[in-house]
């Protein structure tokens, strides 16, 4: 009953939590978008820090990494309402000039990460050989995006 | 700013008017054409890439092999007018395919066409103008294997003055200069400098990174005392970024995070290379590890500069 109760409150939480976050992307695209984006990088940082051996591998980090990617490729494209092209954005024109180039861009990018996604199982990719095989093609879709889409740097 | 480019070219037209042999185009001495000799295409590949010659010449969004495809047409917008890329394929009727050693040499250090016009400096000969004697021979041997692609690009859209290219002969005695931009490494730490100058020579010379990353004056011409200082994106928006060791922003890379960008595509902190930064970056992740290295370790010991204004 106390777990029962556990469960409830939290699934309480999180949809208050989630109401939170849908007014705010509503009010915030850009924002939101940036925040989605953010997760994205620190997990980049975490994925990249084990494949390149400075972070000690391990499957659970390696599932939340992948976790991530998949959360943010769902997510992201819904975020670039018209008119969120103004204020502090690295987000270029094109985005609203070629709506389906876009669109394919994140096509590519969730179709990465459910092949990550499923690659990684229940435990999370068993090794870093494995968690390599799984994400690369994720990073990869990386600056095929970022090319064209985002404000050079 | 528009205005004051206008004046200063209208400016230079009269010069050149009254001093028509000042902007002659210039060309490599009989001395020089005659040490030069046709390379080694393999080698020539790989100055190919670090020259990323692809970039503006091959069709826009081109990929693998079709990056070895020159046919030009990529569309430069800046603010002297658009710049259309040449074909430079081997085609001997729409290409280089007809030219010479030394007409290859000319174009690539002294901006000059084998019938002796001027080109723009959107071509970077003023960095080109740096390369070794091996390496152009090299270079063209390896253009000569590239497939020919038919039909010319088209031409520049330029207003005038901008149209009149025998003024840039003018703007070339001004801006045109293979001497070395950093004349030796400026570090606390040592500095292997056969390793430096191999750095400096891929970076001021075939890899043309001061075109962009350099902020230019009115005529257009870099502002040598702000090498890698970042400057406006040349086209389309955005700032190309400071790449000197600069406290607060580039210097905290390393130059092993240095390297690994421009071989992976990712920062340190695992954001990914963008715009028109991808194709440089996919072609020095062409050339061997000891030349991104090179190049790392000649961005750690050159002068910092802090941002402007």
């Amino acid at each position: 009953m106390r777990i029962l109760g556990r469960v409830v409150s939290t699934a309480l939480i999180t949809g208050l939590g989630l109401a939170g976050v849908a007014a705010q992307a509503a009010e915030d695209p850009v924002a939101t978008r940036q925040a989605i984006m953010s997760s994205v990088g620190a997990a980049a940082g975490l994925g990249g820090g084990m494949m390149k051996g400075e972070i000690d591998y391990n499957p659970v980090a390696g599932k939340s990494v992948i976790a991530t990617m998949r959360a943010a490729s769902i997510a992201y494209g819904d975020y670039f309402p018209a008119g969120s092209d103004q204020g502090e954005t690295d987000a270029t024109a094109k985005i609203w000039e070629d709506p389906d180039g876009f669109a394919a861009e994140l096509a590519k990018f969730s179709a990465a990460t459910e092949k990550a996604t499923a690659a990684s199982g229940k435990d999370g990719p068993a090794d870093v050989d494995a968690f390599k095989a799984a994400m690369g093609p994720v990073f990869g879709t990386c600056k095929s995006c970022h090319e064209t889409y985002r404000k050079k740097n | 700013m528009k205005k004051a480019l206008i004046v200063l070219f209208v400016l230079a037209v009269v010069a050149a008017g009254t001093a028509w042999g000042l902007s002659a185009p210039t060309q490599i001495s009989a001395q020089e054409a005659a040490t030069l000799k046709e390379g080694d295409a393999e080698k020539g590949e790989l100055v190919f890439w670090a020259g990323g010659c692809a970039s503006c010449h091959a069709a826009k969004g081109a990929k693998r092999e079709d990056l070895l495809k020159l046919g030009g047409g990529l569309r430069l917008e800046t603010p002297f007018g658009v710049f259309v890329a040449p074909n430079i394929s081997s085609s001997e009727t729409d290409g280089i395919g007809s030219w010479s050693l030394v007409d290859f040499a000319n174009a690539m250090t002294h901006g000059t066409s084998p019938s002796g016009e001027n080109y723009y400096p959107a071509f970077p000969y003023t960095s080109y103008a740096r390369m070794t004697e091996g390496d152009l021979g090299d270079l063209y041997a390896f253009m000569k294997s590239l497939p020919k692609v038919e039909g010319k690009a088209a031409d520049h859209e330029l207003g005038f003055p901008f149209n009149m290219r025998r003024g840039l002969g003018l703007w070339k005695r001004l801006f045109l200069d293979p001497a070395p931009v950093i004349a030796s490494p400026v570090s606390d730490g040592e500095v292997d400098q056969a390793i430096w100058d191999r750095g400096r020579y891929l970076v001021e010379g075939p890899g043309h990174c001061g075109e962009c990353h350099t902020e230019r004056d009115i005529a257009g011409g870099l502002v040598l005392s702000r090498w890698l200082g970042g400057a406006p994106a040349p086209t389309g928006d955005g700032r190309i970024p400071d790449i000197t060791p600069v406290e607060g922003g580039f210097g905290s890379w390393s130059a092993a995070d240095i390297a690994y960008y421009l071989e992976s595509g990712f920062t340190p902190d695992y954001d990914s290379v963008g715009g028109e930064m991808v194709h440089v970056q996919e072609n020095m992740a062409r050339l061997p590890a000891s030349d991104r290295d090179a190049i790392a370790a000649y961005l750690k010991a050159i002068p910092a500069i802090a941002p402007s204004n």
